[in-house]
């Protein structure tokens, strides 16, 4: 019996081993070799004690100048996306808790629907409609996208949230004058920050991470940090893998401690929204 | 409601006391009508969004693929003929036979991965509240710095993973020169992005069984395996079918992940319907038979998506109080 346990023990151990190995190594190889000197990275098997270089940012900062950039550009569309995504998500999921009827649940119902679409799919007629009203390669066009993907989602988690806010409080509200929008910023929104937040990380992570959207619709003012590394991996001259080491760490090391720091959160999106309709 | 037929000065008065949902069917529209006004401005930024950006767009691309176009051509209507073009093509055919070999085997491996250490998780670890966020950090990684790193590890001459398996005399990936390997490369890759998502659906489904259930049945004397048949599979079915509904949408649009590692090559071998998609709209601007391709796309996303929506069907009805 006892030492059936210390087996059990054993396999776990080993199972997490394997677990935590999967997830973590690729992400802290390519953190640490960023710091490795140049032949250090292709060192066999890899060197995991070496003298920690900067030589790769410097580089980073020299040939790709545009890296920067890219980051700054990420940095204002995930600000313009999750502001604009979770405002308009809290307006209509504090209607969609409140008021309920068929009108309500087919509205539901498509909300959902409208996730199914693929995004690859309205890029085709949106490529022109953008060109023609100048938005291509603009921040507003990536932010108006990737919010808007966000927004069915973020509007159902929004209700879950809201229902768990008593009606009580609205009319305690209302019977004090206060008008929809008053209740909503003065009573609702405090209670439902933690929801907020959720609704926050799912924006932060995709607008930080886009790839497809901000392949196809920026060109060189309002390229994101991702196309700007994704040129580094395509790259003619052949891939200068240290500084491509460099900008990953740079462009994944921000989202990951906002991931790990927000994690309850994210559970809680999570399993709201795929299991709440 | 008799007080009501009464003279022009009683209805006044009664209407003034009768509480607001026992209002005559007359002013009742108005009521209706008013709540709708009223709500009206907190709905409109969602639904606008929605629809200029994705609903119209796509009902537009539904449109277009009943129709040939190019630059400087004005569409013109050829029925069907797009469907017949892609669904004659063994391009678009070869896509889709990878997607849906992805889609198939990835997946489901993921599900069984998920699954795993959802059960392991659950079993009770010392320190399983630092481990969490590390089994969930891939969610945090963007397909591109993803792709970086596996080219990296993967690289069939000094990737470390290569070097690895060629030192336990294993056969090399040879992503970038075998179809097959290309695919399997994506696969796991995808998987490694992905089971943050599906172990995070079977974990919070898993904690939600009460463990009365397991003690009940421990105390009739069911073994562990016999708990895991009786208890925990049929528990999390529900769970495991939202999962696997909503990695299957997602994996059939995957794009930047094949893109990124293998642009759909060698000699397009590993292209997937996404990839197709966009080569036929923005390489060969054929939009006339890209739109079909999208509207493949929609539609079976579509029907993936009626079996979610037919499971969550009860709770919906429910919500209407």
């Amino acid at each position: 019996m006892c030492g059936n346990r210390i087996l059990i023990g054993l396999g776990k151990s080993a199972a997490v081993a394997l677990i935590l190995a999967w997830s973590l190594f690729p992400i802290a190889f390519v953190v640490l070799s960023s710091f490795k000197p140049g032949r250090d990275i292709f060192a066999v098997p890899p060197r995991f004690l070496f003298d920690p270089t900067v030589q790769h940012y410097l580089a980073l900062a020299t040939t790709w100048g545009g890296f920067f950039q890219g980051l700054y550009n990420s940095l204002i569309i995930t600000a313009g996306a999750t502001v604009l995504a979770v405002t308009v998500s809290v307006m209509a999921g504090y209607i969609y808790s409140r008021h309920r009827g068929a009108l309500m649940t087919g509205s539901v119902v498509f909300l959902i629907v409208v996730r199914l679409i693929p995004p690859i799919v309205v890029t085709l007629p949106l490529f022109p409609i953008l060109n023609w009203l100048r938005l291509n390669d603009t921040h507003a066009a990536l932010i108006l996208l990737y919010a808007t993907f966000f927004v069915s989602l973020g509007t159902l988690l929004m209700r879950t949230f809201i229902d768990q806010v008593p009606r009580e409080l609205d009319e305690a509200a209302l019977i004090d004058g206060a008008g929809r929008v008053k209740i909503l910023t003065g009573v609702i929104v405090p209670l439902v920050a933690p929801g907020m937040l959720a609704v926050a990380v799912f924006v932060v992570v995709y607008a930080w991470n886009e790839f497809l959207f901000a392949f196809i619709f920026t060109a060189t003012k309002a390229k994101t940090a991702p196309l700007v590394i994704s040129e580094m991996i395509g790259s003619i001259d052949g891939v200068d893998w240290g500084v491509l080491f460099a900008a990953s760490t740079v462009q994944l090391v921000p989202v990951l401690v906002f991931v790990a720091l927000m994690h309850r959160y994210l559970i809680a999106g999570l399993t709201a929204g795929a299991t709440k309709g | 409601m008799p007080e009501i037929a009464q003279s022009g000065r009683g209805r006044r008065a009664t209407a003034r006391r009768m509480p607001a949902g026992d209002k005559p069917a007359g002013s009742r529209r108005s009521d209706v009508l008013d709540r709708v006004g009223r709500a009206l401005p907190f709905l409109a930024p969602v639904h606008l969004l929605v629809l200029s950006v994705i609903v119209l767009p796509a009902l537009y691309v539904g449109w277009l693929s009943l129709h040939a176009s190019t630059f400087g051509q004005e569409p013109s209507y050829v029925g069907l003929a797009n469907y017949g073009k892609i669904l004659s093509d063994p391009y678009f055919l070869r896509s889709l036979g990878n997607t849906l070999l992805i889609v198939v085997v990835a997946v489901h491996l993921e599900l069984a991965a998920g699954l795993g250490i959802a059960l392991l998780f659950a079993s009770g670890l010392p320190g399983g509240r630092f481990l969490l966020p590390a089994v969930l950090a891939p969610y945090a990684i963007s397909e591109v710095t993803a792709v970086a790193m596996w080219r990296f590890l993967f690289d069939l001459d000094v990737g470390p993973v290569t070097l690895a398996m060629q030192a336990l005399s294993l056969p090399a990936i040879e992503w970038s020169v075998l179809p097959m390997h290309g695919l399997i490369i994506v696969g796991l890759l995808t998987i490694w992005l992905h089971l943050p998502f599906t172990f995070i659906i079977l974990y919070a489904a898993r904690l939600g069984i009460p463990g009365e259930l397991y003690e009940a049945a421990r105390m009739d004397g069911a073994t562990p395996a016999q708990a895991f048949r009786r208890i925990t599979l049929p528990l999390l079915a529900p769970a495991m079918l939202i999962a696997l509904l909503f990695r299957y949408i997602f994996a059939f649009r995957l794009f930047s992940e094949v893109w990124l590692m293998t642009q759909g090559g060698p000699a397009r071998s590993t292209e997937v319907v996404a990839v197709y998609l966009y080569l036929e709209a923005f390489r060969y601007n054929a939009f006339g038979t890209a739109a079909a391709t999208a509207w493949i796309m929609v539609v079976v996303s579509l029907l993936l998506g009626a079996g979610y929506i037919w499971l969550l069907r009860r709770q919906m009805v429910s919500d209407v109080r």
